[in-house]
């Protein structure tokens, strides 16, 4: 099962991943960090985050780039946050792919895919806005649009969590009950 | 509580006034904390949330506080979390403090409605 999460900042999504991956069950919980420590900002961030996940049993893989490179455990459930922080250190980091970035990071996703049963992906959204952006941003902008439509396709589920609130706009049936051919269910509330 | 949240310009004051007309609202471009505290329904709360942090103020319990002396109040505000992280700092926090505020609201809310185009979606109802 994999679970596609995104939506605006500070909207609560890590909270509802982290949600996700304890109601999978399983005993191995790994987290893939991808957002690099580059300022007091980030690092605060990281602080937040660890703060959050702590008590849940997760192991920390730190990513920045090249995610094919990482390795988890058969039957673990891995929890990816956040998709738009790999993108940015792909892009603009030394060591990363640029403009292979997209192709680089669907190859990880892919790979991480076949490792384990369980794949939790944080991704945001940052492309409703009146400021219009040229260049570099616009091309993460690109760049990023792109891997999440990929990894929508590649979901069985995709949520857009709004103010903690969790919006299904894909919802396969679970294993064993395919090919209903009816695989949207109605949006659920929690 | 109930919130009504969506982007800038999508009619979510026409909506609310339509749906809640026999309210009085105050506008969080200019009311302060007294007033906001005791309305029945506020306008444009993510402009009251930047106001308070342009003051130098600590947002961080202001849901709590809303909800401690203001639990039935109707509250509408612009999403601001959908596009590209800000270069400047206060812009960050800003917008990371609407979501934040926005979020611990939206679960105490019983009900939370979004506009597209005019449109309002419940997107929960408790």
């Amino acid at each position: 099962m994999m679970i596609l999460v995104t939506g605006g900042s500070g909207s609560g999504k890590s909270a509802f991943a982290e949600d996700c991956v304890v109601s999978f069950g399983g005993e191995e919980r790994v987290y893939i960090a991808t957002m690099y420590p580059f300022d007091e900002e980030s690092k605060k961030r990281v602080q937040r985050h660890r703060k959050m996940r702590q008590g849940k049993g997760f192991k920390t893989i730190e990513c920045y780039t090249r995610l094919e490179r990482v390795q988890v455990p058969e039957d673990s459930t891995v929890l990816l946050e956040c998709m738009s922080n790999l993108v940015a250190n792909e892009m603009f980091q030394e060591d990363g792919a640029h403009e292979d970035t997209v192709a680089s990071v669907l190859r990880g996703v892919r790979q991480l895919k076949e490792q384990t049963g369980n794949l939790v992906i944080v991704t945001n959204e940052i492309f409703s806005e009146a400021a219009t952006y040229q260049g570099d941003t616009e091309r993460y902008q690109e760049y990023l649009g792109k891997i999440n439509q990929e990894l929508a396709e590649m979901a069985e589920q995709v949520v857009e969590v709004v103010y903690g609130i969790p919006i299904y706009h894909k919802e396969c049936a679970p294993e064993g009950q395919e090919g209903s051919g009816d695989d949207e269910k109605p949006v659920e509330q929690l | 509580m109930k919130m009504i949240i969506g982007g800038a310009f999508q009619g979510k004051s026409a909506l609310a006034k339509k749906e809640y007309p026999k309210i009085d609202w105050v506008n969080g471009e200019e009311a302060d904390w007294a007033a906001v505290r005791k309305a029945q329904g506020i306008l444009n709360f993510h402009a009251f949330i930047r106001r308070e942090m342009k003051e130098g103020k600590d947002v961080r319990e202001l849901a709590e506080w809303l909800i401690d002396c203001n639990p039935e109040v109707i509250l509408v505000s612009d999403e601001v979390g959908y596009g590209v992280v800000p270069m400047d700092a206060f812009d960050r926090a800003y917008r990371e403090a609407v979501g934040r505020i926005c979020t611990k609201l939206a679960a105490y809310s019983c009900e939370v409605t979004r506009v597209v185009c005019g449109i309002g979606t419940v997107i929960k109802h408790a």
